[in-house]
C-alpha cells in the first residue's frame, strides 16, 4: 500500500472525529441562525420602522464584516476583554450562529414577501390578530419556500467552519492540519480533509432536498414543468 | 323598520392625495346588497373599510347597534368574526387542505377542539357541495370549488354579515354558476349580504337593494329594477346600459 494511503488511514478514525465536531458546529450555528433569523424576519417585513431600521443594520453588520475578523474578536478580543469564559467551540457556533442569522433573516424574508399578501388578509379577516396569522399561516408556507435556500446555507456554514480552526476548534481542517504537518503527509491529508467536506455537503444538501420534497404542499412541485 | 345589521356612516379613505372612498354611508338589513359601478369607484375599498383590512381615514360603523371600536385590537377581532369576507382570488390558506381552511379559524380563533371544529368543517364543506373534495388542498381545487371552500371557512365562523368583493370575476364562465349557487342558498337562508359584482343578472334576481358607486361615491341607489330600467342618474343609465351589453341577459 502506497504512503499516502496508509498514512489517509491512520488518520482516518482522528479526522473523522473532527467530522463530527464539524457537524455539531454547523447544526448549532444552523440552529442559532434559524431561531434568531426568523423573527429578525418577521421584525424586518412587519416591524415597526425602528426595529425595521434596526434589523437592517444588524444583517448589515454581520454581513459586513469577515467570519475570520468575527472570530478574533470575539474569542481574542471581547472574551479577554470582558473575563468571559467561553471555549473556543462555544464562541465558534455563536459567531458562526449570529453571521448565518443576518442571512438566514433574508431567506426568510424573501420567502414572506413572496407570499400573496391575500393570505395575510384572509387571517386577519377571519379575527386573527397579526401575531396569530404571521406563526399560523405566513411562517409555516414561507419556511417551507425557504429549504433551497436553507441548503444553500448549509453548505455556506460547512466551509466555513473549516475557519474555526484558527482559533483552535478541533474540527476537520485543524486535525489534517495537525497530522499533515506531523507526518510531513500535506497532500494525502488535505485531500482527505477536501473529500470530507465534499461528502458531509452531499448528504446534507441531500438531506434538506428530502425535506423539501416531504414538505411540500400537494398541487405544487419542487421542480420544474 | 328594524334597526340595521350593519351601519356604516360616512367611511373616507385616501391614498396620498387621492380619495377612493369619499363618504359613502350604505345602510345594510337582514338582505343582499349588491354595490356595482366601474373598476377604481371603490367598491373595494368600501367592502375592505367595512372590516378594516383597510383603515378608513374617517367613518363610523356599528355592527347590531354596537360601534365598532376598531382601534382596540379584542373589538377588532371580534368583530371581524362576525363579518365574513370573500375575495375575488379566494385567498384560501395554500398549505392547508379544505377541511383544514374551514377549521383554522375556529380552532385558532374560536378557541374549539379540533374534533368538534372538524365536524363543523365537514359540514360546511357538504353544504357547498365539496364533501368529496375535503382532502384536497387549494392547488388541487377549481377555481369554483376554491371560492366555495372559501365561503365555507366564512360561514363556519357564524358571521352576521357577508362582504363578498368580486366573487366570481376570476372564475371561467362555467364555475360561475356553482358560485352563484351557493350564494343565492345563504340569501335564501336570510343571510345578509354585500356583495361587489358585475354579474347584473345575478344582481338584479337576487338583490334588494342595488348601489352604483363611481368615483368613490355613491351615486345612486334603489331596487334593481329601479336601478336598471329607471335610473335617475345618466351615469348610472350609461354604465348599466354597457354592462348589460357585455354581460348578457338580465
Amino acid at each position: 500500500m502506497p504512503e499516502s494511503l496508509i498514512a489517509i488511514m491512520d488518520a482516518l478514525p482522528y479526522l473523522l472525529q473532527g467530522s463530527m465536531v464539524t457537524l455539531v458546529v454547523v447544526v448549532g450555528a444552523m440552529g442559532l441562525g434559524f431561531a434568531l433569523g426568523a423573527p429578525l424576519a418577521v421584525g424586518q417585513v412587519y416591524g415597526h420602522p425602528v426595529l425595521r431600521r434596526f434589523i437592517a443594520v444588524y444583517v448589515w453588520f454581520f454581513r459586513g464584516i469577515p467570519l475570520l475578523v468575527f472570530l478574533f474578536l470575539f474569542y481574542f478580543g471581547l472574551c479577554t476583554a470582558f473575563d468571559i469564559n467561553l471555549s473556543a467551540f462555544t464562541v465558534a457556533i455563536i459567531v458562526l450562529g449570529l453571521i448565518s442569522s443576518a442571512y438566514q433573516s433574508q431567506i426568510f424574508r424573501g420567502a414572506i414577501l413572496s407570499l400573496p399578501e391575500g393570505q395575510l388578509k384572509a387571517a386577519r379577516a377571519l379575527g386573527m390578530s397579526d401575531l396569530k396569522a404571521i406563526s399560523v399561516i405566513i411562517l409555516p408556507q414561507a419556511l417551507r419556500l425557504s429549504v433551497p435556500g436553507w441548503s444553500n446555507e448549509y453548505s455556506i456554514l460547512l466551509k466555513d467552519s473549516a475557519v474555526t480552526y484558527a482559533l483552535g476548534v478541533a474540527e476537520i481542517m485543524a486535525r489534517a492540519h495537525f497530522v499533515a504537518t506531523r507526518t510531513y503527509q500535506q497532500l494525502p491529508l488535505y485531500f482527505a480533509a477536501g473529500v470530507i467536506f465534499l461528502l458531509l455537503t452531499w448528504v446534507g444538501t441531500k438531506g434538506l432536498r428530502m425535506l423539501e420534497e416531504k414538505v411540500r404542499i400537494p398541487g405544487y412541485s419542487t421542480h420544474g414543468l | 323598520m328594524a334597526a340595521p345589521i350593519l351601519r356604516i356612516e360616512n367611511v373616507s379613505k385616501r391614498y396620498g392625495k387621492k380619495d377612493v372612498l369619499k363618504g359613502a354611508s350604505p345602510e345594510v338589513n337582514r338582505d343582499l346588497k349588491i354595490l356595482i359601478g366601474p373598476s377604481g369607484a371603490g367598491k373595494s375599498t368600501l367592502l375592505q373599510c367595512i372590516n378594516f383590512l383597510v383603515k378608513p381615514d374617517e367613518g363610523r360603523i356599528w355592527l347590531d347597534e354596537q360601534e365598532v371600536h376598531y382601534a382596540h385590537k379584542r373589538d377588532l377581532y371580534a368583530y371581524r368574526q362576525k363579518v365574513g369576507m370573500i375575495f375575488q382570488d379566494f385567498n384560501l390558506f395554500d398549505h392547508l387542505n379544505a377541511l383544514e381552511n374551514v377549521r383554522i379559524g375556529m380552532v385558532r380563533v374560536k378557541g374549539m377542539a379540533k374534533a368538534e371544529a372538524g365536524e363543523r368543517a365537514v359540514m360546511e364543506l357538504e353544504r357547498v357541495g365539496l364533501g368529496d373534495h375535503m382532502q384536497k388542498y387549494p392547488a388541487q381545487l377549481s377555481g369554483g370549488q376554491k371560492q366555495r371552500v372559501s365561503i365555507a371557512r366564512a360561514l363556519a365562523m357564524d358571521p352576521k354579515v357577508m362582504l363578498l368583493d368580486e366573487p366570481t370575476s376570476a372564475l371561467d364562465p362555467e364555475l360561475i354558476g356553482e358560485v352563484h349557487a351557493v350564494i343565492r342558498d345563504l340569501g335564501n337562508n336570510g343571510m345578509t349580504m354585500i356583495m361587489a359584482t358585475h354579474q347584473i343578472g345575478f344582481a338584479s334576481s337576487l338583490a334588494s337593494e342595488i348601489v352604483f358607486m363611481e368615483d368613490g361615491r355613491i351615486l345612486e341607489r334603489g331596487t334593481p329594477d329601479k336601478i336598471f330600467n329607471h335610473a335617475e342618474n345618466a351615469r348610472t343609465r350609461e354604465f348599466c346600459s354597457k354592462i348589460t351589453e357585455l354581460y348578457g341577459e338580465r
